[in-house]
């Protein structure tokens, strides 16, 4: 097999010739499901507060609005899977360009949405290319643009990410903005050994340059909130817009007071009331109803508790994404696998003994990266069943992944030497037509990163072709 | 080299100095480097005068704290206020952490779109609870409309018990019209007396007056101290991670938490936390400080999550293991705090707290149960102090394996504050070095890469640590051999100084004790003060930790200094720079 060059790298072999490896799911011992668990649920829809958060569509969205695809009417969707660590690179990038192209070992996986995929090489993201090995490489990772080194103080990511550019432009459309979802909780601590706060390396989508978004990481409760947002009810409306009425005069009270300096810790505040007064308001004036495409059956609901399970937890986060896009509660999502430097034990696969990191860290050793790839192999199997799931899902003609547009990636290319050169970076979905998949998309070495971005942004339907460091749309890209 | 008066006229500059070459980003690449000794002691001599020249010049203390509560805070806090027995914080988004390694620091409490919705979610639910359950009920419901009481007289008596707890300070009467007000026009709307309550009861628990800690900026350009109600809170959260309670309230209303020994008696009663005849603790609020600190302090919270053991760990470790592992430092700590012990017991000591499961482990014989119990701890133990706890031996190995390494790192980084700095980049791989192809074991294999220059620098003091823990495995049981090879556990550092084994580790340490309190000092400060420190607290951290020094290393008086100190009962006026001149103790 050809080996891909890369570029900044100082190591040699030692070992015996490595061999990228194809797995069957029964080889990586992965052959538990949470499909079937999930439907036995017990006391489906028992635990369920009232909704409260009722919300409607302005009447002006049904045509030609800027995210959906005007030839169906239908909208479009775009959510970013990240991945820690990086991949072994010698088994990530397909030996051939263009339409003609064979999948790498680790994205045999994907073999039954070859068409849906955009495989991209020699993006990079310059921005992220100082500072430290991971965090940097985290945050920045949707914002391409170079993080603050900072525990805490002047925390700041100096942009906003692509994600929250496409929710901008979407949200008032959908009931949520945006879902920000992950696995594991904010990392403890700082790094006082590089001098970041795992808050970096913990968030990939930034509404602003001091916002990262909180994350959930209990599928139930994002089920619980897509369920209240496809299951309007106008009884508990004008309930809550008098609470709400108090509690945003006393934080204007508050504001009023505070220097000019502090008060932007309110100004988050008065926001986050206010988003849920905005839309109660929509609702009590009248407005057509927001309908969602596809009704939520409570029979979907995953379990009241966090799984302990990675596999089943992963899984189910994934459902959830998919259930959003398939009702229309939203249109953009972020999901991260793990946070960046994540120890996570893949002991569940077999021949995988170390954590995550360490295994990253493989120094060349043959049984490491054999584990490396074992791990990449796992995580590109989650985002394939993704894909496979949202192309079961029927839409008009077509499927929701025809109407998504799905990426995949992580912030640094391989894990021994944290470069942020030519990153694995994976599109699936045919954004409405928009995107032109069924291809391995080779670009210039060191194209920017952002250049996917804006046309990815493009595609979602935002009036632009430019996205922080990007120099155009990325040629090829678009259809 | 540098004098102090040239560092007193641009310090600015040489902070930045400083800082350039510390991060080695100075000299630049292409020029001449210095040592690694000689940058280290320029940096520590330039550091001394910069510290010098601020301490002169008295300490500014810090912003009026503004920030909402943390998770912890949050479920404490609705637990305390409503007596109720939910953790009213389980769906709130989870906190990062900022400043000194917290997750109570203000510059990392950011607020999401998500948040207003999730507070007023948990303010339903915890009040729904509250509202079942009879106790709790006749708590809140103070009130209810009769013949003699109207729907209104009843709501606002209600409302002049709830705010000033609510709020944790007295309310104006402006504030009880305004939710008086919003009660009038809820029970037009409900037409009945308890759901137009609750909905008043929730506004407030959403209200921003409930969820953030609120400092009022003083009038004046000079630092102002605390008001009393300031500071009840301040001690309150610190000590208890939760709202101040009835005494508390009673000393600021009659103003006397500005006063030294009032403060003194209140911190040894609130660090109390009575223990019976069997040796176990039960439920004191200091536990949630012992908790929340050691925790972050030594990274033992990422038992249960960042950390999983593998195989051969994994199959050993269940829950009940975990439990034993994750409360012993807690309890431990919380000892230290009410029977207010010396600090030292950190490094060294001959108790500790271990339920039945962790005894087995550290195969410790007696009688235990679920719940972890003081035990003497008998001779050749192998246990005693933090580096014989198994929640800080696992968190400083990786999954399958030790790591002299990282446990080398965790000594340096957790217990002196001295952190080694990241590898440089585009160190050759170790196996490209021809030495670690023939290298078999790993102290052979960190040996030889101690033989390039770029990493024996850090690893030489890194390494030699770790080693002196080897005889405890990935989950902290004791072990002489590995694979059938006898543990070496010896290690020498680059001053000369030789160890073998973890009972002489722990002598090395305590020859650096002060070093080892300065650190706990600042960290605790940094709890204390829920944020990241200055140049200026640092001058602070310095007279405590000496005076904790002359008072035998007593936990209660680090406890107490940090409470009296300027910075826990000052905030800054509307000049940043101004500074309280008292050097030598707060008045």
């Amino acid at each position: 097999m050809k080996r891909n060059a890369p570029r900044h790298t100082t190591t040699q072999r030692h070992t015996a010739p490595r061999r990228c490896k194809t797995f069957s799911l029964r080889e990586l011992g992965n052959t538990r499901t949470s499909i079937d668990r999930r439907t036995l649920l017990r006391g489906t829809g028992a635990a369920l507060a009232l909704p409260w958060l009722e919300v409607m569509r302005p009447s002006s969205v049904m045509s030609g609005e800027n995210t959906t695809d005007p030839s169906t009417n239908t909208p479009v969707r775009l959510a970013a899977l990240f991945v820690p660590n990086g991949v072994r690179q010698d088994c990530w990038t397909p030996n051939q360009e263009g339409t003609e192209f064979e999948l790498s070992p680790s994205l045999t996986p994907l073999k039954n949405v070859k068409d849906e995929l955009v495989v991209c090489t020699n993006l990079w993201n310059q921005a992220s290319n100082v500072g430290d090995g991971h965090y940097v490489k985290t945050s920045g990772f949707l914002t391409c643009t170079t993080i603050n080194k900072s525990l805490g103080i002047d925390l700041n990511c100096n942009g906003k990410s692509m994600d929250q550019v496409a929710a901008e432009r979407s949200q008032n459309q959908t009931p949520i903005a945006s879902l920000e979802l992950g696995i594991d909780p904010v990392t403890t601590g700082v790094d006082t050994n590089v001098g970041y706060t795992r808050v970096y390396g913990s968030h990939i989508a930034w509404a602003g340059p001091t916002s990262p978004l909180a994350r959930e990481l209990n599928p139930r409760l994002v089920f619980e909130r897509l369920f209240r947002a496809t299951n309007p009810k106008a009884s508990s409306a004008s309930r809550d817009s008098l609470l709400l009425d108090r509690v945003l005069s006393d934080a204007k009270e508050l504001h009023r007071q505070l220097g000019a300096a502090d008060r932007q810790r309110m100004d988050e505040y008065l926001q986050s009331v206010r988003s849920i007064e905005k839309r109660l308001n929509n609702q009590q004036h009248g407005m057509q109803s927001w309908e969602p495409i596809q009704k939520l059956s409570m029979d979907a609901a995953p379990p009241e508790q966090k799984p302990d399970d990675f596999p089943e937890h992963c899984r189910l986060m994934l459902d959830m994404i998919a259930l959003a896009f398939q009702t229309d509660s939203t249109r953009v999502c972020t999901f991260m696998f793990g946070n960046a430097v994540s120890g996570r034990n893949f002991s569940f696969l077999d021949g995988v003994s170390g954590g995550h990191h360490d295994t990253s860290h493989h120094q060349n050793e043959a049984s490491k990266l054999d584990a490396y790839q074992k791990i990449n192999h796992w995580h590109v199997t989650q985002y394939a069943y993704l894909l496979e799931k949202l192309q079961g899902m029927k839409e008009g003609e077509g499927s929701v992944l025809d109407h998504s547009m799905i990426l995949y990636g992580s912030g640094l290319r391989d894990g021994n030497s944290h470069n942020p050169h030519n990153l694995p970076i994976l599109l699936g979905g045919r954004g409405g037509g928009r995107i032109k998949t069924g291809q391995h998309l080779k670009s210039q070495n060191d194209t920017p990163l952002a250049n996917l971005y804006a046309g990815m942004l493009q595609a979602f339907g935002c009036d632009t072709d430019r996205f922080a460091d990007s120099t155009g749309i990325l040629p090829g890209l678009l259809a | 080299m540098v004098k102090d008066y040239q560092i007193k006229n641009d310090l600015n500059h040489w902070t930045k100095i400083i800082q350039r070459l510390s991060d080695q980003t100075m000299p630049p690449e292409e020029s001449e480097q210095p040592t690694q000794e000689i940058r280290e002691e320029m940096i520590r001599s330039v550091n001394q005068s910069i510290q010098a020249v601020i301490c002169d010049d008295g300490i500014s203390p810090g912003r009026p704290v503004l920030r909402r509560l943390n998770r912890t805070e949050y479920a404490n806090t609705v637990r305390d206020l409503l007596g109720i027995h939910v953790n009213a914080a389980h769906a709130l988004p989870d906190d990062g952490a900022g400043g000194e390694g917290f997750d109570n620091a203000s510059e990392t409490l950011f607020i999401s779109p998500i948040h207003a919705e999730k507070y007023l979610d948990a303010a339903r639910e915890a009040l729904s609870h509250a509202l079942l359950d009879p106790s709790p009920r006749s708590r809140l419901l103070t009130s209810a409309p009769s013949e003699s009481i109207t729907p209104t007289t009843a709501a606002e008596q209600i409302l002049r018990q709830f705010l000033p707890r609510a709020f944790r300070r007295p309310v104006t009467e402006n504030e009880i019209a305004e939710y008086s007000g919003l009660f009038a026009v809820a029970l037009a709307q409900e037409e009945r007396f308890e759901p137009a309550i609750t909905l008043v009861l929730e506004a407030a628990m959403t209200s921003p007056k409930f969820l953030f800690h609120l400092e009022s900026p003083p009038a004046s350009e000079e630092p102002a101290k605390l008001s009393s109600y300031e500071m009840a809170n301040r001690i309150s959260y610190f000590l208890w991670n939760s709202m101040p309670d009835q005494t508390l309230f009673d000393l600021a209303n009659s103003n006397q938490l500005q006063n030294d020994t009032v403060l003194a008696e209140q911190v040894r009663r609130m660090l109390n936390s009575p223990i019976n005849n069997g040796g176990l603790r039960r439920g004191a609020k200091v536990r949630e400080f012992a908790a929340s600190f050691t925790e972050q302090w030594l990274g033992t919270r990422a038992l249960g999550r960042e950390f999983e053991p593998a195989a051969p760990y994994a199959s050993l470790y269940d829950s009940e293991l975990e439990g034993g592992m994750k409360y012993e430092p807690i309890f431990f700590f919380e000892d230290l705090l009410s029977d207010n012990r010396s600090i030292l017991n950190l490094i060294d000591s001959d108790f500790s707290y271990l339920n039945n499961r962790l005894a087995r482990h550290y195969q410790v014989a007696g009688e235990f149960r679920e719940q972890p119990k003081r035990i003497e701890l008998p001779a050749e133990s192998h246990r005693g102090g933090l580096l014989g706890m198994s929640a800080v031996l696992a968190v400083s190995s990786l999954p399958h394996r030790t790591s002299p390494v990282i446990r080398g790192k965790w000594i340096l980084e957790t217990l002196l504050g001295t952190p080694p700095p990241p590898p440089p980049p585009n160190v050759p791989d170790l196996d490209s070095d021809s030495n670690m192809v023939t290298a078999k074991s790993l102290r052979e294999r960190l040996e030889a890469h101690r033989d390039n220059p770029n990493c024996s620098s850090c690893h030489a003091s890194l390494d030699p640590l770790g080693f002196g823990l080897e005889n405890y495995d990935v989950l902290g049981r004791w072990r002489s051999e590995e694979n059938g090879n006898l543990i070496d556990a010896t290690g020498s550092l680059p001053d000369g100084t030789k160890f073998d084994g973890v009972e002489e580790l722990k002598q090395v340490l305590l020859e650096r004790k002060d070093q080892f309190v300065r650190h706990l000092t600042t960290k605790m400060l940094g709890y204390a003060l829920g944020r990241g420190l200055t140049a200026e607290d640092r001058c602070v951290v310095d007279e405590i930790a000496q005076k904790v020094r002359q008072d035998d290393y007593k936990m209660q008086t680090l406890v107490i200094e940090i409470v009296q100190s300027v910075p826990f009962r000052y905030k800054m006026g509307s000049d940043p720079n101004a500074s309280v001149i008292t050097t030598a103790s707060a008045p």
